[in-house]
């Protein structure tokens, strides 16, 4: 087991500046996605007799990390929808951004700006890949929430950037 | 569909992952790990040895119970249809026994008489069944019992005949 030290040292230099993304994203507080990212570290290298090779470290490792994230956000009691949001669905072609500049900085920003239920939905759908099916049974919502959620956040997404937009010029 | 930003992140993925952990985090997480370390041998030593006193504790009672069946070995143990038949006869037995023994204070000498004759019996199966755990041919002394319960079930049946008959003598004389 001592070998296994500068393994594990591997793995983390390796994955934690990505899992550190990630559970920044969906926690938007640099304290808290640090201690996700030190409990999910610790869990994985004490439960890797757990890990089965079906899938690769990086993802087992990602969802440990989205897990708890979440975990995290449900104490600070937020709740992944509220049904008076529910009531209009917003056209596909709402995101209409051919004049909005694209920068990944710009975007990634904005997505810090939005709620908490828009940003989670958002990032676990554009930047962890993860589909509607997926995002449901990890908020334990409807896919169909998971959908309208998305659809609002990249609507809301896309007024911050065009206020920014015209804010920088 | 409009899906230029799903593509732009897609193409430029690595640009949103920019932010970086502080650098002791590594050191806490390895804080942590030998704290573990640290803690598990003890755990694993206790729960060991939890486990050894628990098998011990299960073997004795194990061994306990196997020889407290072995001296009272039942009929049961070595057929079935041999401890069917004892338990009918035994409950016949009760049932001619109770009779029996409403005529004993008629008849005290005679009920007398037939009891020592059953006791007789009664002890050959209580000999029966003390032989039966260690004997060699277990069916053997098996069927010796029921045998046994049979020969007392026909002669409780004709102590009742005679006590009846000597009853009813008796009734008819006083008469």
């Amino acid at each position: 087991m001592q070998g296994s030290r500068a393994a594990q040292f591997e793995l983390y230099k390796l994955y934690a500046k990505a899992m550190y993304n990630v559970a920044l994203r969906i926690l938007n507080y640099e304290e808290e996605a640090e201690d996700v990212l030190q409990e999910a570290f610790l869990d994985a290298f004490t439960r890797i007799v757990d890990f089965r090779q079906e899938t690769t470290f990086g993802l087992w490792l990602k969802q440990i990390v989205i897990n708890k994230s979440i975990n995290y956000l449900r104490k600070r009691k937020m709740e992944f929808v509220s049904t008076d949001e529910l009531s209009e669905v917003p056209d596909e072609d709402s995101f209409d951004d051919s004049e909005v500049r694209l920068q990944a900085d710009e975007i990634r920003t904005a997505i810090t700006e939005l709620p908490d239920g828009y940003r989670v939905v958002l990032s676990l759908y554009l930047l962890e890949g993860y589909d509607h099916e997926e995002i449901a049974h990890i908020l334990k919502i409807s896919e169909n929430t998971s959908r309208t959620q998305y659809m609002r956040a990249k609507k809301k997404l896309k007024s911050i950037l065009e206020q920014k937009g015209m804010r920088d010029e | 569909m409009n899906n230029r930003l799903e593509t732009f992140v897609k193409e430029n993925r690595k640009a949103f992952d920019v932010m970086e952990p502080s650098a002791g985090l590594w050191a806490k997480i390895e804080q942590e790990l030998d704290n573990k370390k640290k803690k598990k041998p003890v755990k694993l030593y206790l729960w060991m040895s939890a486990a050894a006193a628990i098998a011990v504790v299960f073997g004795l009672a194990w061994l306990y119970v196997g020889k407290l069946q072995n001296k009272d070995l039942e009929i049961a143990d070595v057929s079935a249809s041999y401890a069917k038949k004892e338990v009918h006869f035994a409950g016949l037995i009760t049932e001619k026994r109770d009779s029996l023994a409403i005529f004993a204070a008629a008849n005290p000498e005679l009920y007398k008489k037939f009891t020592a004759d059953l006791k007789k019996l009664d002890e050959d199966y209580e000999r029966l069944k003390a032989e039966l755990p260690t004997s060699p041919n277990q069916t053997f002394v098996v069927k010796a019992m029921v045998k046994n319960r049979e020969i007392q079930l026909q002669l409780l049946k004709q102590q009742l005949l005679i006590i009846n008959q000597v009853d009813d003598y008796k009734r008819v004389n006083q008469i």
